[in-house]
């Protein structure tokens, strides 16, 4: 018996879901529908359509091939492509015959060069072989935005203490809405490309980190300012060398510390952010660090690897617990009250649960377990629901948790409850996009105090705040 | 006083027995490489490990400890003595020739020549004796290498001597999380053997023009007095120099003069920061409170870390600050804890007061110190009375009574005189060229308490966090009466710090250069905010029920709505 069978069904072709009430699922039709007549508590919540004011001026790596080549003389080639893609490819440009019509020893002398650098590539990637991918290509192969690299929302993340949101766009700008200003700040600054992830810095009013190719990019954007484009100025760029590109950042729920990971390098960084200093976590073994969750208390922190190992990080000692998972690196993880932590391995669909590692029940051969499967089934309306697990989130009164799939464009959204150590999962919801809207990336506001509100980033540029709300006596 | 020299002094000998270890394994990993033979592997290890358990190694090994212990006298003493102060540029130039760096640069110049002949001897060069046999001629010639040398590790001390401790500040810098020892050397030792081997270019480059310049008189010298001859061609010959590749032996030989100092820095630095907990109650000399109240010293930093570290994590300890003392029932932990943390934040407040006040209106000047009255006065008495009694004694009109009965005893005619020569110095050093060296200089006073604040950066938090802590385990509301005086204390930090930082406001003796300064002031606004927000937004549903001042009410405000950058 699939837990999907205890689901409300999902609402006609024609409706879409807005919110739950205790308990009673609200549908209204797609286009004339409105969440207001259900409930008033997403009504200051800002409104957000991205694609109508997005760009496209970014030139990707994709659509090069769309600009008429311009004849330059073979020394500014050359240059502008080591300026723009480095050594080895303007090594390429000098070595092929094609470009380089006019100097042969030139052409010579590059090839040989350019064999001795690729026996260093080869022999580097025989050592290392995480480091074959390079920047925007780690970062999608790691990410939990589905299509990262084509979703107009890329990622989206709720200020801790405020109604303020944060997203970042397909053309790597950072645009905050807020509650209470109509008008919207875009962060951009140079540095910023390929951006991964956000994080808002808890305790503070103004504070984001942006995690992108070339590092963490920390703003520092007044809340009472009227500028609506900061200039770099209130940036601080915090990079090291081989740590790129970060494909995760996330602040300790101090806000004292902050942790960048990358895919591609195997410790991960604790930045004092004021002094500019970071103190690598390295362990042997596992690969590069793709990213890592502070638990709601700050005791501990889930690291991802690469591989098949995580680790849990205790806060006072800063050494590790090493795990294993079962068949493929972990996806995703999201801690919970009183210290647990439910993740999912890539390509399977269970989520499983860890609780008080180590420590409390003294054994080390404790096991994670498993406490949800959500294998792939059809639905009596036609619909594929379940498969293996893209992104999860858990509200943070631990109540709820949304799960969102690789190969089904319905979010499942399961109420949590734990009772002595034991966590039970149950039904609660579908949400579905309208017509063809797939889900990118979703979260959970932080500060919603009539119940849990989750906020879906659709491929239409559509972000859906779905409030589910309850009351005592639900 | 006595505890604060025995936990410094405990941490050097450890320092100091961690040092040999290490320096030790370098000693061993370089004999091990020195000898490589491929072709004969065994024999190969076999004469490491003779080389190793050698009389000359155990010698060697006896001189790396004197060194290091050496180098461990010269180090602590840096970090038991307060940052000197000097505003102006003469009293820079004359702290350099104090008699404690004259005897620094001996002590340095001395280890440097220790260390090269050490690894010179380890790594089997004969570049230790200057005498040798003459070639052509009967007797003793000089072998000038062997003076390049021993000159040259002389020259390495003293320039690590004057790029270290004189052209920069020496602090002692905690790192934000501390891991494990071993894991911490572990991560830095390959980029202390890089860093090395860079960074002893330039002064192997130095040293060749000094030599190049001055060479022939240590040579005459030395050849006179040890009455030898001269046979190979003079090494302050730009040609015979570059031929005869000794140049190649002082770089490695610097290069690893370097990691071996660079080694016992980090291993300094490590042994010395590490986190230490202090009791909250007993034995009086170790508890957290004597450590917090020595703000400059040492002791006064683990305190102050241990504080942050301790209302963060350590449950047990916290539950203790919340207990109230049997018999009797005073809440005599968390008031003595208190007294010690907003001792701290104002006295480094009214340094700040002082600094902002020197370029503001009398107007200004006497509001602030009216409100410096309003923060501190409560503290001063011990906090066992109850608070009406503590008012009493500290009224602000006894002060001014006190202060107007001293101004009529000084009131004499050799003030009037001292002032006089006042005005008449003050006068003097705004000559441009006096000024120059006599001036004061424009950022030297804020960047010296700002060095100093890295306590009171983790004192905010400290007490952030365990007055937040306090809403759900504090069963006696012990710490609940008190946070009036702690939300003003920290507003008021706050807004002294503002000054420093706003746009167009601040006046131009206060802007900041030095890049270190600037991030400590960043860091400790950033802190103190955060301690604010903490605090604030756990009570913020009982804001209002806390008596506070308007000034204080209004600066809440923002940060209540979530407002404030």
């Amino acid at each position: 018996m699939s837990i999907f069978s205890g689901f409300p069904e999902l609402p006609n072709p024609e409706e879409t879901a807005f919110c739950k009430i205790n308990e009673v699922y609200c549908c209204g039709n797609v286009r004339y529908g409105n969440i207001s007549t259900f409930t008033n508590s997403t009504k200051n919540h800002p409104k957000i359509n991205v694609t109508k004011d997005l760009h496209h001026h970014r030139l990707s790596d994709e659509n090069i091939s769309m600009y008429v080549d311009v004849e330059d003389n073979l020394l500014k080639k050359i240059t502008s492509v080591w300026y723009k893609q480095g050594f080895v490819e303007a090594l390429s440009v000098a070595a092929d015959p094609n470009v380089n019509r006019d100097s042969k020893t030139l052409a010579i002398t590059a090839s040989y060069a350019l064999k001795v650098a690729n026996l260093f590539t080869a022999l580097r990637y025989f050592m290392q072989p995480h480091l074959k991918d390079i920047g925007p290509k780690i970062v999608s192969k790691y990410s939990r935005t589905r299509n990262w690299g084509s979703a107009p929302v890329k990622c989206i993340a709720w200020h801790p203490h405020t109604t303020k949101i944060a997203l970042a766009t397909a053309d790597d700008n950072v645009r905050v809405y807020c509650s209470e200003v109509s008008f919207v700040s875009t962060l951009k600054c140079k540095a910023q490309g390929h951006v991964s992830s956000l994080s808002w810095r808890p305790y503070s009013a103004s504070e984001i980190a942006v995690g992108c190719e070339q590092g963490v990019i920390v703003w520092t954007v007044d809340p009472n300012s009227m500028f609506t484009k900061p200039s770099s100025s209130n940036a601080v760029v915090l990079k090291r060398a081989g740590h790129s590109p970060v494909t995760d950042v996330s602040w300790s729920p101090n806000g004292d510390l902050l942790i960048s990971c990358c895919g591609a390098d195997t410790s991960m960084l604790v930045w004092d952010v004021a002094m500019e200093t970071a103190i690598p976590l390295r362990r042997v073994a596992g690969g590069g660090i793709v990213f890592a969750r502070w638990s709601l208390t700050a005791n501990k922190i889930f690291a991802a690897t690469s591989s098949i190992i995580f680790r849990v990080w205790d806060t006072q000692s800063w050494t590790p617990e090493r795990w294993c998972a079962r068949g493929c690196r972990v996806v995703a993880a999201c801690w919970g009250p009183k210290d647990v932590v439910l993740f999912a391995a890539k390509g399977e669909p269970i989520v499983y649960a860890l609780n008080n590692t180590g420590l409390m029940n003294g054994a080390k051969t404790s096991k994670a377990q498993p406490v949800l499967d959500v294998t792939k089934v059809e639905l009596s309306s036609g619909d594929l629901v379940g498969g293996p697990i893209l992104d999860m989130c858990w509200d943070p009164s631990g109540r709820y948790l949304a799960l969102l799939f690789e190969e089904s464009h319905i979010i499942a959204v399961f109420s949590t409850t734990q009772l002595m150590m034991q966590l039970s999962v149950t039904p609660c919801c579908f949400i579905t996009g309208i017509e063809n809207e797939v889900p990118s990336t979703l979260a959970f506001q932080h500060n919603f105090t009539d119940g849990a509100c989750l906020t879906i980033a659709w491929s239409s540029g559509r972000i859906q705040h779905f409030p589910i709300i309850y009351t005592d006596g639900y | 006083m006595e505890t604060k020299s025995e936990i410094f002094s405990q941490r050097l000998v450890k320092a100091v027995v961690w040092n040999i270890t290490l320096q030790i394994s370098l000693a061993v990993v370089l004999v091990f490489f020195i000898q490589v033979d491929l072709i004969h592997p065994i024999s190969w290890i076999i004469s490491t490990f003779n080389d190793i358990f050698s009389w000359k190694m155990a010698l060697n090994a006896i001189l790396l400890g004197l060194v290091s212990f050496f180098q461990a006298y010269l180090y602590g003493s840096y970090f038991s003595v307060p940052v000197p102060k000097y505003f102006t540029r003469f009293s820079m130039f004359l702290n350099i020739f104090s008699v404690q760096n004259i005897i620094f640069s001996t002590l340095y110049a001395l280890n440097g020549y220790f260390t090269m002949s050490l690894y010179s001897s380890l790594a089997k060069s004969n570049f230790n004796i200057l005498k040798k046999k003459c070639e052509t001629y009967d007797g003793q010639c000089l072998a000038e290498q062997s003076l390049f040398l021993q000159f040259g590790g002389m020259w390495m001390g003293l320039y690590y001597f004057t790029s270290a401790h004189l052209l920069s500040a020496t602090v002692l810098t905690f790192p934000h999380i501390y891991q494990e020892k071993f894991q911490q050397i572990k991560l830095v030792i390959s980029n202390i053997v890089a860093m090395g081997f860079q960074h002893s270019v330039t002064p192997v480059i130095y040293y060749c023009i000094f030599y190049y310049v001055w060479g022939n008189k240590p040579r005459n010298v030395v050849s006179e007095v040890y009455s030898l001859y001269l046979e190979d061609p003079p090494l302050d010959n730009i040609f015979n120099l570059i031929s005869s590749g000794i140049w190649i032996g002082l770089w490695f030989y610097t290069s690893l003069y370097f990691i071996s100092i660079y080694t016992m820095k980090t291993v300094f630095n490590i042994v010395l920061t590490e986190p230490m907990k202090f009791p909250i109650e007993g034995d009086a000399q170790f508890t957290l409170n004597n450590a917090l109240s020595q703000r400059l010293q040492f002791t006064g930093y683990l305190g102050a870390q241990d504080l942050k570290y301790m209302s963060l994590m350590d449950y047990a300890r916290r539950s203790q600050i919340f207990t109230l003392s049997q018999p009797g029932g005073h809440p005599r932990n968390w008031n003595n804890l208190l007294e010690k943390c907003l001792q701290m934040i104002n006295q480094f407040n009214s340094e700040l007061d002082k600094m902002n006040n020197d370029s503001h209106s009398v107007e200004a000047e006497n509001t602030h110190n009216r409100k410096t009255f309003n923060t501190i006065a409560p503290l001063t008495p011990p906090s066992v009375y109850s608070r009406s009694l503590r008012n009493m004694a500290q009224s602000p009109n006894l002060l001014e009574l006190k202060d107007h009965n001293k101004n009529k005893v000084d009131d004499t005619f050799a003030t009037a005189i001292k002032e006089e020569f006042k005005n008449f110095l003050l006068k003097l050093s705004q000559k441009p060229g006096i000024n120059y060296f006599f001036g004061e200089l424009v950022d030297t006073k804020l960047k010296f308490i700002l060095i100093q604040a890295q306590p009171v950066i983790w004192t905010c938090e400290g007490l952030a966090y365990i007055v937040s802590a306090s809403l759900k385990e504090d069963k006696y509301g012990v710490v609940q009466n008190d946070l009036p005086i702690v939300l003003s204390t920290l507003i008021y930090l706050k807004q002294n710090l503002d000054k420093l930082t706003k746009a167009g406001l601040v006046p131009r003796k206060h802007i900041l250069n030095d890049v270190l300064a600037i991030k400590i002031r960043n860091a400790l606004l950033s802190s103190v905010k955060r301690s604010l927000y903490k605090i604030i937004m756990t009570f913020s549903k009982f804001i209002h029920e806390i008596p506070l001042d308007p000034d204080v009410q209004i600066a809440i405000q923002s940060f209540l709505s979530c407002k404030e950058a």
